[in-house]
């Protein structure tokens, strides 16, 4: 198994209970108590979980002997402005994606509507004959 | 080009407590507000390329729900859902936003969406309002889970192929 830092840190990030556990620390420090809570898992478990991401240097752990809080470690992490990019992304791409959907639902109602003034026309035949005889000319 | 520029997302941090996105579309708001609210237009669209929209549910009412669910390469589901507080189409809409993975729920967020539109052309502002500083470095800290988890992880696998 790798030793060096790098493989100890995305080796740490590899698991969603811990990336789970990071995210809850980005709302702030807190204690190994109520760290636990959300995650319905067991103080050994959550502890386990603790050590690997504090061996990698993503977060820090207080050295008061009751009261251990956790926190992130802000160099091991992006800082808000890497978070903020990344969330940029997902929206940057979802609205790219409404942005081509509009486009199509612009020119769907357009051929809609030049239907229906088509159709509003008195007309002796029906809508698909005339079009067929459109076509052809 | 210079149209394409200007439509570019722009994300803010104007206070504490905030992020705006702002994004404009070329096309008439009374479109962009329907494309936003209903869900056979909401699929189309919401979503990026790893991330795939599996659950949309919207009850378009005050105090109606809504539900988007997208699961992650690593199979990973993310929910963003909340409740419709003010529904004005095809100008403004309000609603709450909590984001919800598996073992861990986010506060909740308040958002004010707001279609101005010019020309043919419509801008979106929409604020996100936290209820703490610490609540909005945590939404930001989300797409730490959404998009570069799943980078980890298959880097994580790749590096141990290699070791």
């Amino acid at each position: 198994m790798p030793t060096d830092p790098l493989s100890i840190t995305f080796s740490a990030l590899a698991d969603p209970t811990r990336r789970a556990i990071l995210a809850r620390l980005a709302l702030g420090e807190t204690s190994v108590t109520e760290l636990a809570q959300p995650f319905a898992m067991s103080l050994p478990a959550i502890s386990k979980h603790l050590k690997v991401l504090e061996h990698a240097g993503l977060i820090a752990r207080g050295r008061e002997a009751q009261w251990r809080p956790c926190r992130i470690t802000p160099t091991a992490l992006k800082d808000v402005d890497g978070w903020l990019e990344r969330y940029r992304q997902f929206w940057d791409e979802s609205f790219d994606r409404l942005d081509d959907y509009l486009q199509e639902l612009q020119a769907q109602e357009e051929s809609e509507a030049k239907l229906k003034e088509k159709s509003k026309k008195p007309a002796t035949k029906k809508p698909k004959e005339k079009n067929r005889g459109r076509k052809g000319k | 080009m210079d149209a394409r520029v200007s439509n570019a997302l722009r994300v803010t941090t104007p206070s504490d407590r905030e992020i705006v996105l702002v994004r404009t579309f070329n096309a008439p708001r009374r479109l962009v507000f329907a494309a936003m609210t209903e869900p056979k237009h909401v699929r189309q669209w919401y979503g990026s390329e790893a991330m795939t929209l599996v659950v949309c549910e919207i009850d378009l009412r005050v105090g109606g729900a809504y539900r988007f669910t997208m699961r992650a390469p690593d199979g990973v589901h993310h929910t963003m859902q909340g409740t419709y507080r003010e529904i004005s189409p095809p100008d403004r809409i309000v609603f709450t936003e909590g984001y919800v993975t598996e073992g861990f729920s986010s506060g909740e967020a308040l958002v004010t969406s707001v279609f101005t539109e010019a020309g043919g052309r419509t801008t979106l502002t929409a604020t996100v309002l936290h209820t703490s500083r610490e609540n909005r470095d945590g939404h930001l800290s989300s797409g730490m889970e959404t998009g570069a988890g799943a980078a980890y992880d298959r880097l994580a696998a790749h590096l141990a192929t290699m070791a």
